[in-house]
């Protein structure tokens, strides 16, 4: 609460809405880390994104840091501007990961992009990281 | 902006001028052994446009000469979307079949004079949306032939001095006008091939087995959906611009201690031997206004009906309504794979086809796109 | 002055009044210098007796028809070959009269879902684009959070676009939903179409909505949005809005020129359009009828 009056004492510009290095990011599974952090008001940062741009997008893979620490983690749903038939949210949702990808939550409680369903397939590699074990825990697709 | 400065630089005061103590010595700057090429123009360019002159005519006297015009050249008529007037060249009758030559990828057909219309989606077939931009065909004819031989530019093509390939040049004209607004030197041109006089007058390059008989009608039926064309125009003209514009600098920054600077490119030069400004260096400048060439356009779609190209992409140079220059591909890789129509199409006799489409290009004429379900 | 009718708003929101169909359009484009009444609105719905008329509110009911009006970017020949377009893919989905404010349904086919179509409802907070290029976005919440979808009108993929409410609201934009409470922008994804009586004019709903507290995605304050309860906001807020604002320009008749199409104009192009669109609607409403009139014989 006390940030959001610091905010209000300088004027603010229009937002990108890119999500890029210090972004603040919404946890929307259910692993215990995040709910923690949510739950304390303490939502967690983008520390790094692993593409050549800097500014993510649905699907891409980030680093974040929550509570303390570095934790990996997915973006399934962007509040900047979408191209047609691609919904656009009013959170950054991101879903935690570890290194092989499996999700570290066991349930995903909004709505989740259905190109996430290709797009995550084409990032998964037989003998890399397996995404697609995210698509198996969300509920609603849009 | 200019005449304030002009104004203050020559309205100093007689004491701030300056004097020079010798003798005034012209710098040439440029090479003294080679010779700029001596300008000679091409036997169209001549003076077009006549000065106005309403020459007092009653109403009965305009009319007549509006008939006269009109006796001549045939009547104002609709072709292809286009107010034009319907006259043939007696030429034009036994001008395609005469040469019967098979098409090789060595050969250089025509090209076309187009008009940029604008852009709009397409969608493929899978449902991916892509944009297009239209070329309408306007009223293409060929004027002039003119064989290899007898064909001399002032300007060789630069890469080959010796030119290996004999080309002829082949005038074409596009959209008729009226013959009162044009001088009689320009008129003089058509003359002979019995055609209005044209507004748009193109040159185009072509093998002598390719040439065409004055009076051939060129349409947009020259291209096939699928084929990659050339697309020549002069880019938007947007006068004096800095470099940002220009040439996409990223400026200075905002602050830091930076004054007066923030848009300006930086140094250009260097020290010691190299203190000079190497040509070519990106500089303030004219922006645009320039013929450029976009490459390997491929054609989506073509209406016979309004003699309409839509090709893929928007990198097309000039505005909406501009004129281009449509030719076959350089890009090796994409040139013809199967004979085109050579040295043209004809004149289709059916109206029965009105749009063709490339394959996998979405029809608007078809039904709503669904996927089949994965097994 | 805009302080006052500021103060007016709030005055106003407190009676919830019943504004009329006539007050919409106030705020739409300066075209409409001749306001329609309200007979004219309901012209589309009394079938007109002869069919080449065309009704006057056709521009409201297909704005896309009409062209860019900037006028480097004009061409007829190019407006007329996507008009054509246009109705060749009209003839094979119906996309029914809306406005911003109406709630909608739209399934389409979608390669990346498992049975390859799907659905979604939310109100229609933006119409933008002309030509083919005509989109809308909707917006619902969905699982508490807000969804939003744009769709291309004429996208070949659209099998089908639902009107489930057919309402208008009191401003040409709805982005501000944005940034009120989810339960302005809630919608049920298995609601019913609701009918509207035949011939009856399209209702405006003067729903007054109450935003967050800042911070916003934009200065509300200085839209002059009609359909904005009381901001609650400092005084400076609305003096600052009150420098910042140009009233003077809806006297500007040469912006307000080259900002439309003039009516001539439209006039051409609805009586070009109308015959061809007016017969794919009434082989609709023939199929239509036919299946509401099986139902009750079944029934008995």
């Amino acid at each position: 609460m006390s940030t959001i009056f610091a905010a209000r004492q300088f004027s603010t510009s229009a937002v990108s809405n890119h999500i890029m290095k210090l972004t603040r990011l919404r946890v929307v599974d259910n692993s215990t880390i995040g709910k923690q952090a949510m739950a304390e008001g303490k939502p967690p940062r983008c520390i790094h994104v692993y593409n050549k741009k800097g500014i993510g997008t649905i699907g891409d893979k980030i680093m974040v840091a929550i509570k303390g620490e570095k934790v990996k983690a997915i973006i399934v749903g962007c509040v900047k501007e979408q191209k047609p038939n691609i919904p656009r949210f009013d959170s950054n949702n991101i879903v935690l990961i570890d290194d092989n990808g499996t999700p570290l939550g066991t349930r995903i409680n909004v709505p989740i992009p259905i190109v996430l369903r290709t797009i995550l397939k084409e990032k998964t590699f037989s003998k890399g990281a397996d995404y697609t074990k995210l698509l198996a825990i969300a509920s609603n697709y849009v | 902006m200019s005449k304030i400065m002009k104004r203050t630089v020559f309205d100093l005061p007689s004491s701030f001028r300056i004097t020079f103590g010798g003798p005034m010595v012209l710098q040439s700057r440029t090479a003294h052994n080679v010779r700029a090429p001596r300008i000679k123009y091409p036997l169209w360019y001549l003076q077009r446009e006549r000065a106005k002159d309403d020459q007092q005519l009653t109403g009965d006297n305009r009319a007549f000469v509006k008939e006269a015009v009109h006796d001549k050249f045939g009547m104002p008529a609709v072709i292809h979307g286009i107010s034009t007037y319907d006259v043939r060249s007696p030429l034009s009758e036994d001008s395609v079949e005469c040469l019967n030559v098979e098409w090789n990828p060595k050969l250089q057909r025509t090209g076309l004079i187009a008009r940029k219309l604008g852009n709009y989606p397409m969608w493929l077939d899978n449902g991916k949306s892509v944009l297009s931009t239209l070329l309408q065909v306007i009223d293409n004819h060929v004027i002039k032939y003119i064989p290899p031989g007898e064909f001399n530019p002032p300007r060789k093509p630069y890469s080959c001095p010796n030119h290996k390939k004999p080309l002829g040049c082949l005038l074409v004209g596009a959209e008729s006008a009226d013959p009162q607004y044009f001088t009689k030197q320009y008129c003089g041109l058509f003359y002979r091939e019995g055609m209005m006089p044209k507004k748009y007058l193109g040159r185009f390059m072509v093998s002598p087995e390719a040439a065409l008989q004055p009076g051939t009608p060129l349409l947009a039926s020259h291209f096939r959906p699928g084929d990659f064309i050339d697309v020549r125009g002069k880019t938007i003209d947007r006068g004096f611009q800095g470099v940002m514009k220009r040439h996409g600098f990223h400026g200075m920054p905002a602050t830091h201690g930076v004054t007066k600077s923030h848009r300006r490119g930086g140094n250009v030069g260097h020290g010691g031997e190299k203190g000079r400004i190497f040509p070519g260096t990106k500089m303030p400048g004219h922006m645009g206004n320039r013929y450029r060439l976009h490459k390997g356009a491929e054609i989506l779609r073509i209406n016979h009906k309004y003699n309409v190209i839509w090709i893929k992409g928007i990198a097309s140079p000039g505005k909406t309504n501009s004129i281009v220059y449509l030719y076959d591909t350089i890009l090796p890789l994409r040139k013809h794979k199967s004979p085109p129509p050579f040295p043209t199409s004809k004149v289709a006799d059916d109206d029965q086809l009105i749009d063709s489409y490339k394959e996998h290009v979405y029809k608007f004429t078809d039904q709503t796109i669904t996927y089949e379900e994965d097994k | 002055m805009l302080l006052k009718t500021l103060n007016f708003h709030r005055f106003k929101c407190g009676f919830a009044p019943v504004l009329r169909a006539s007050r919409l359009f106030s705020n739409s484009p300066p075209s409409d210098v001749q306001q329609p009444s309200d007979e004219s609105i309901s012209g589309k719905q009394v079938k007109p007796e002869r069919k080449s008329v065309v009704p006057s509110n056709s521009r409201f009911i297909y704005p896309e028809f009409l062209p860019d009006p900037k006028i480097e970017w004009r061409n007829s020949l190019r407006e007329k070959l996507e008009r054509m377009d246009m109705i060749q893919r009209r003839k094979h989905i119906d996309i029914p009269e809306f406005y911003v404010g109406s709630i909608m349904a739209v399934s389409s086919s979608n390669q990346h879902a498992p049975n390859k179509a799907t659905r979604f409802v939310g109100i229609c907070i933006q119409r933008l684009g002309c030509g083919l290029r005509a989109n809308f976005t909707l917006r619902n919440v969905i699982k508490h959070v807000g969804t939003e979808m744009k769709y291309q009108l004429y996208d070949p993929t659209i099998q089908k676009i639902e009107v489930l409410r057919l309402e208008k609201r009191l401003d040409d934009e709805l982005l501000y939903l944005r940034d009120a409470p989810n339960e302005y922008s809630t919608f049920d994804e298995n609601m019913e179409v609701e009918y509207l009586p035949e011939g009856a004019p399209v209702p405006v709903n003067p729903e007054m909505v109450k935003l967050k507290p800042r911070p916003w995605r934009a200065r509300w304050e200085r839209k002059n949005m009609k359909g904005l309860a009381d901001l609650g906001l400092e005084d400076r807020f609305y003096e600052r809005a009150e420098e910042l604002a140009t009233p003077w320009e809806k006297y500007d008749l040469m912006k307000q020129y080259r900002k439309t199409i003039p009516e001539e104009e439209q006039k051409e192009i609805f009586a070009e359009v109308y015959s061809e669109l007016h017969e794919v609607e009434v082989m609709r409403k023939k199929l239509k009828r036919k299946k509401v009139f099986i139902k009750p014989t079944k029934n008995v």
